[in-house]
């Protein structure tokens, strides 16, 4: 990670007039994805591009986004996909070129979607996919349908989300399993929906508001690149809130209890992490340190935390941890599709370049085909075969991975009733979080 | 003067080997001579996934009952569970055809027939029929024959068994030289024992919460009328504790059994236990609230797939004398108010009866106990049963038990 220094290549003497705010897109893929995006109140970051895609064009209609794309207009007539994953990804491979269009120069996208149905699952993956090889940074917040919306959503959603991790430097999923807690009898679906999009906006706003936001601490978008090197990273993603007295402890205490982080997928601790504290005019220096041990020993992060913290003057008494982690899957083996992206690309920000250099050439993929590579030729290919090994490892990598939730009857038959697995355990079905103290 | 003869129990458990050896004195009276228990491995979830391991371990309970006993046994009654064994209800109607209108022996026979005669997939046996009351013109009568009426019904519950699964258990006893003298399924084992005749005529459940499996028995008009399996146990509460709490399973296993209950209380949030307890590095802090969550909502959970499995017979009108929680996990405090709020009926501890003596009034011993009950019975019923080898047992087990007695 200290191979190269990212920090001198954002000096605004060098880039001159070229330097200009950080492009951030967000788009919302589908039904559920637009909704998302409509909702979305960003307040301090109207800079941010606001994108809406359907296949749908009556449910587009409704949608208040500056842009909006209609997917498929031959193939669905702005019908809509019924469902059909493969319609959603076909109707949004029609549109490319209005989608290169709309997400040209941008430098962060987020793709939002929910897993499952047609459009989102189709098309969101065809979005990451072209916003990645426009040289852009990919993140993707997607739900996961409920376990009780049926095998084949879930099927579909895990293929989407596979082919998620595939593009993007960070894939969230918020399992909607979740969203309905053991602990809250009294919540209503409507308001558990809103916790949901709640957490997408933190999530968001938290990546934003590091970026674009002049605070406390201060971050340039190429430390942000930096943390989230790599595709198919791990991701664990969480949320604490803390209002009135004591909110710094309240703050951390939700974090702790935050259900996304005892989520099943089980990312539990993160090689770098970004943390970011929102709080009013009170916030001292103190508590953001304070936050920072906390949460650094929470999720024992080894490599680095890039914590952002930002003020916002509305805010009195109340202070909002957002934390990103990431861990290397495959982190090696990656590399190959980054190469890619300098050959599509733009013309890209001088570190960029600078970053890619030093890997591709530690990063021989063909040994045959690299006359000039340095070292002993052995040495060389055996690195290659490791490569190709992590680089499998890592696409075969589910949501879900069945291994390591079923313990001590992990080699046994399923024991499945009404479509669950009963040797998982019941609190993680039922996504009750466990109270730690 | 007096008879006595020697019969023999055992129940290859997920966790353990129960044998148990009995004299039967003049077909009435049970003394026990000989007991023995032996951890079993190679089984999960009631059925066999190591062949040899479980026959070790099967020998040794058995070879040390024997010598305890300081006889050799001929033949024992084998408690079956797992989650090969399937339950079917069946039904038999005729109208009465006679003049008089006058129940015959042949109207019940064509209905017995009738009900008994489903066909089977491939690979698999009828382990046990067991006779639900017959419906004289929608009314419950014990003995048809010779009354007046229109229109015969008679129910049966059959429960089926996978033929492989079934034999190898046979196996395992046969690889001792023994013989297997009949096949009992373990709810109606330790259903039988646990609730008295009172409880069985007005409608009680039993659920025996095994290592691997639960198995349950409801009784209704004084037979069984619904058994079942599901496969999970108190080996999936410490795979729980184990993944949530993130300890090995010898500790969750600890915690478990010392620390473990079925009510998530407030109260608890603010109790703590050690892991370990001794200051030792790595030693950390458990939340009790926490224990309580993992445990709650696996039994609540278990419960909850028994009481659908029961369908209309989960309802509390149907069992008036409540549920019975007997089993390894029944130790769990508060499962029975779990229960309770569950099924919404009383809930009681399963307890063996009290011509029981104290030693063997555990719930390991349950389900052998039971099996020894059923050798006593079904040798009253029916004296004349010839042995057949292990080989024809196949076709003599499906034969009719009649929990009326």
């Amino acid at each position: 990670m200290s191979a190269y220094n990212t920090e001198s290549g954002f000096d605004p003497q060098i880039l001159g007039d070229q330097v200009q705010q950080t492009q951030i897109a967000i788009v919302g893929v589908g039904g559920a994805g637009t909704q998302v995006v409509d909702r979305l109140q960003l307040g301090a970051y109207s800079a941010v591009k606001l994108i809406a895609a359907n296949t749908d064009a009556q449910a587009l209609g409704t949608s208040v986004a500056q842009e909006k794309l209609l997917l498929g207009r031959k193939l669905t007539r702005g019908l809509g996909t019924g469902g059909d994953f493969d319609r959603g990804r076909e109707a949004a491979e029609q549109e490319v070129g209005a989608i290169e269009r709309s997400l040209h120069g941008m430098d962060l996208v987020f793709v939002v979607a929910s897993l499952g149905g047609g459009t989102g699952s189709g098309a969101a993956p065809v979005f990451a996919d072209i916003a990645r090889k426009l040289g852009a940074m990919v993140i993707a917040f997607v739900t996961y349908p409920f376990s009780f919306e049926g095998q084949r959503r879930i099927e579909v959603a895990d293929a989407a989300l596979s082919k998620l991790r595939s593009q993007c430097q960070a894939v969230i999923p918020l399992p909607n399993d979740l969203l309905v807690q053991g602990d809250d009898e009294a919540q209503n679906i409507l308001s558990a929906f809103e916790q949901g999009d709640q957490w997408m906006e933190s999530g968001v706003r938290a990546i934003c508001g590091i970026v674009l936001k002049t605070g406390l601490v201060n971050h340039d978008f190429a430390s942000l690149q930096r943390v989230l090197d790599g595709i198919g990273n791990k991701t664990l993603f969480g949320v604490g809130l803390g209002d009135g007295e004591g909110a710094v402890d309240q703050a951390l205490a939700a974090l702790k209890q935050c259900p996304l982080l005892h989520a099943p997928e089980g990312a539990h601790r993160a090689e770098r992490l970004i943390v970011s504290i929102t709080g009013g005019t009170d916030l001292g220096m103190s508590d953001v340190h304070r936050i920072a041990n906390t949460v650094n020993e929470m999720f024992s992060s080894k490599d680095e935390t890039l914590l952002g913290a930002t003020i916002d003057e509305d805010q009195k008494q109340r202070i909002e941890i957002c934390v990103l982690g990431v861990s290397d899957m495959g982190h090696r083996g990656v590399l190959k599709e980054r190469k890619e992206i300098r050959i599509a690309g733009e013309p890209e920000p001088l570190e960029l370049i600078e970053m890619a250099e030093p890997k591709s050439k530690r990063n021989p993929l063909d040994p045959g085909a690299k006359p000039d590579g340095k070292g002993p030729r052995v040495h060389t290919s055996k690195l290659a075969k490791k490569q190709a090994a992590d680089s499998r490892e890592q696409e075969e990598f589910s949501f879900f991975s069945e291994g390591e939730q079923r313990g001590f009857f992990d080699k046994t038959d399923r024991n499945l009733f009404d479509g669950a697995d009963l040797d998982v355990p019941t609190y993680l079905r039922r996504g009750i979080k466990i109270y730690q103290c | 003067m007096s008879s006595s003869r020697v019969i023999g129990a055992i129940e290859i458990g997920t966790s353990k080997v129960v044998v148990l050896v009995a004299e039967v004195i003049d077909d009435t009276s049970l003394n026990i001579i000989a007991r023995a228990d032996c951890p079993t491995h190679g089984m999960r979830k009631g059925e066999i996934v190591d062949f040899k391991a479980v026959c070790q371990c099967a020998h040794a309970a058995i070879h040390a009952a024997e010598e305890q006993a300081g006889i050799s046994l001929e033949a024992v009654y084998l408690a079956q569970s797992g989650r090969h064994l399937q339950g079917c209800y069946s039904v038999g109607v005729t109208s009465i055809q006679a003049s008089d209108q006058r129940v015959t022996t042949r109207d019940v026979e064509k209905i017995t027939e009738q009900a008994k005669g489903k066909e089977l997939g491939d690979g698999r046996l009828f382990i046990h029929h067991i006779r639900n009351s017959f419906l004289l013109d929608g009314q419950i009568v014990e003995n048809p024959v010779g009354l007046q009426g229109e229109r015969l019904e008679v129910g049966y519950w059959s429960i089926s068994g996978d033929e492989r699964s079934l034999h190898n258990q046979i196996r395992v006893i046969n690889g001792f030289g023994l013989r297997v003298e009949d096949m009992i399924v373990s709810s109606l084992a330790s259903g039988s024992l646990v609730i008295g005749d009172a409880e069985k005529k007005a409608g009680a459940l039993v659920i025996d919460i095994g290592s691997g499996t639960t198995d349950y028995a409801l009784f209704k008009n004084g037979s069984v009328v619904r058994t079942g399996v599901v496969s999970v146990g108190g080996d999936h509460i410490s795979n729980d504790l184990a993944m949530g709490l993130r300890v090995n399973r010898k500790q969750a296993d600890f915690i478990k059994k010392k620390h473990g209950k079925c009510l998530v209380e407030k109260e608890d949030k603010q109790s703590t236990i050690w892991l370990y307890g001794d200051y030792t590095i790595g030693d950390r802090k458990i939340t009790q609230y926490g224990i309580a969550q993992i445990i709650h909502a696996r039994l609540d959970e278990l419960f909850s797939i028994i009481k659908k499995q029961l369908g209309s017979f989960g309802t509390p009108a149907e069992i008036p004398s409540g549920v019975f929680v007997t089993g390894g996990s029944a130790a769990l405090p508060d499962i029975c108010k779990l229960a309770q709020m569950q099924f919404q009926v009383p809930s009681h501890l399963g307890m063996p009866p009290r011509w029981v003596t104290e030693d063997l009034r555990t719930n390991d011993y349950m389900t052998a106990l039971g099996l020894l009950h059923y050798g006593l019975t079904s040798r009253e019923s029916s004296p004349a049963q010839s042995s057949g080898s292990g080989n024809t047992l196949i076709k003599k087990v499906a034969r009719i038990l009649n929990f009326n007695l």
